[in-house]
């Protein structure tokens, strides 16, 4: 409870600090005893910013997790992914596979085997704030289902009072199952299309069908049915189908803050100006941050050059259309 | 990374068998008008196994008769007259319990029919319960071991000291619920 009380308290005077710190950044400079306020003016400034078309494309991907973990216990499945990429930031996605089970309890000698396909349909939602780069970071829900027959044999039983012995062997026990998938994963692009991902989820099951003799010990694509909820994981070889994100172009009024130049510095700006202009030419916008860093104000881009500039270093194949 | 991915995820795995898993019939002790109660005398609960056995009984004038599952030559020596008859084989599943509120007893993994015989202390006489019923195999989880569950068909009861007997919950497992209630004669004031 103690560790508790010092969390909380550290916790909160880390966030305090934070805040306080915003607030400073956000606040303009304090004036010198006898300095004026600089005169502002508004100006609009034509800027052409980038967005991420709607249906980006779809993604294939198998899971190397399931046959390694088969190989080294008694569960492991054998998973295909399909998946659809909207705006790079919802991913709708149908996962597809086939689960083994087939476990020889070493104490009891009861025998259980299983092996049936499964399905889960769920959306993956892309929690980086930039959108335009290759690489993310997710979370997402799952449903899965699967139907199937599961075998139990059970060595001989011996009655210890009554004397008698006999064994039984149950193929064929029919069984739905129904569960729902919490997901927290990570893509990382390794070569232009081709990325690796890996994915942790926690799986609680919602029904599955029991008859009188026993219940699903081990339900393909859910896993072991010990309690009510248990973990999984994948790790996951993708191949994006789009071949590079489509992006397209739109062009927008930005509304910037500028000083208005003083009277003493009426010819320095000039000068300046002059400069510019033999420097760059016809060019005038592109200059914001020239701006800004003169003038000491933040200008309030939202982000989306950034990942404009991010997405352009990719390298990936513009579909650019001016609106 | 994967590998000890693989290795955490397979190797936490912990059994959820149940704490309870004796599988007995539950007797339920009650008066003649359905009061729980503790029954004031001791019980002793048998049952019929499948077989017979040869009993020795032992007479002698002025004497009280001995029967024992053996032969005894002591008391051939002593001047007894042995007899020898056919019986069939029993054995004791609760021994002279007291105050019983309810009473605990296995059933036959393979047999049809039970016959439990309980004596009393108090009284000479026995009652005897017949119950029929159904076994099947039961698995929860494959580390759990397997039982064997029973579903109660029909009961029937001699009354000595039983009012009479019902069926309560005819699924007998593990789950402790009473299966059987037993009315005894009289009621508690």
């Amino acid at each position: 409870m103690r560790y508790l009380y010092r969390h909380i308290i550290v916790t909160a005077c880390f966030i305090a600090s934070a805040l306080t710190t915003m607030a400073q950044e956000q606040q303009p400079q304090p004036l010198m005893p006898g300095e004026k306020p600089k005169p502002t003016k508004y100006v609009a400034v034509e800027e052409e910013k980038q967005h991420l078309v709607f249906f980006q494309g779809f993604t294939l991907s198998g899971d190397v997790y399931g046959p390694v973990a088969y190989m080294v216990s008694d569960y492991g499945t054998m998973e295909g992914a399909l998946r659809l990429n909207l705006k790079n930031t919802f991913f709708p996605i149908v996962e597809v596979g086939y689960g083994k089970c087939s476990k020889d309890d070493f104490n009891t000698k009861i025998k259980y085997k299983v092996n049936a396909p499964y399905a889960r349909v769920g959306i993956d939602f892309n929690m980086l704030k930039d959108k335009f780069q290759s690489n993310r970071l997710y979370l997402g829900a799952r449903y899965g289902f699967s139907t199937f027959k599961y075998d139990i044999s059970v060595p001989s039983m011996t009655d210890p009072i009554w004397g008698g012995s006999g064994s039984f062997s149950m193929t064929g026990n029919k069984c739905t199952s129904h569960w729902l998938e919490a997901v927290f994963g990570v893509e990382v692009r390794i070569f232009r299309n081709f990325h690796m991902g890996w994915s942790v989820r926690y799986k609680r099951e919602l029904s599955s069908t029991k008859n009188e003799f026993s219940k699903p010990n081990c339900i393909p694509g859910y896993g072991y049915t010990t309690n009510t909820t248990c973990w999984g994981a994948t790790y996951n070889l993708i191949f994006d189908l789009n071949w590079g994100m489509k992006k397209s172009r739109k062009r927008g009024i930005n509304i910037e803050i500028r000083d208005i130049p003083q009277q003493n510095d009426d010819k320095a700006a000039e000068q300046e100006d002059s400069q510019k202009e033999n420097e760059n030419g016809t060019e005038e916008t592109g200059n914001d941050e020239t701006d800004s860093s003169d003038n000491g104000v933040d200008n309030n881009e939202d982000g989306a050059d950034n990942g404009d500039t991010e997405g352009d270093e990719d390298g990936d194949t513009e579909e650019g259309t001016e609106e | 990374m994967m590998a000890i991915g693989v290795m955490v995820l397979t190797g936490c795995y912990s059994n959820n068998c149940p704490l309870e898993n004796t599988v007995t019939c539950n007797f339920g002790c009650y008066d003649a008008e359905g009061n729980a109660i503790s029954y004031g005398d001791t019980i002793t609960v048998t049952t019929l196994m499948p077989g017979y056995k040869t009993v020795y009984t032992y007479r002698k004038l002025g004497n009280m008769t001995v029967t024992k599952d053996y032969q005894d030559t002591a008391l051939i020596n002593q001047g007894y007259t042995e007899t020898t008859s056919q019986q069939r084989k029993d054995t004791i599943l609760v021994n002279k319990k007291y105050g019983a509120s309810n009473i605990k007893v296995p059933m036959s993994y393979f047999n049809e029919e039970d016959t439990l015989i309980f004596a009393y202390q108090m009284i000479s006489l026995k009652d005897t319960i017949k119950i029929r019923h159904s076994s099947f195999p039961h698995v929860e989880l494959p580390e759990c071991g397997a039982y064997r569950f029973h579903t109660l068909r029909t009961v029937t009861a001699t009354d000595a000291a039983f009012d009479h007997v019902e069926i309560s919950n005819p699924n007998v497992n593990y789950d402790g619920s009473i299966n059987i209630k037993i009315y005894f004669n009289g009621v508690v004031e």
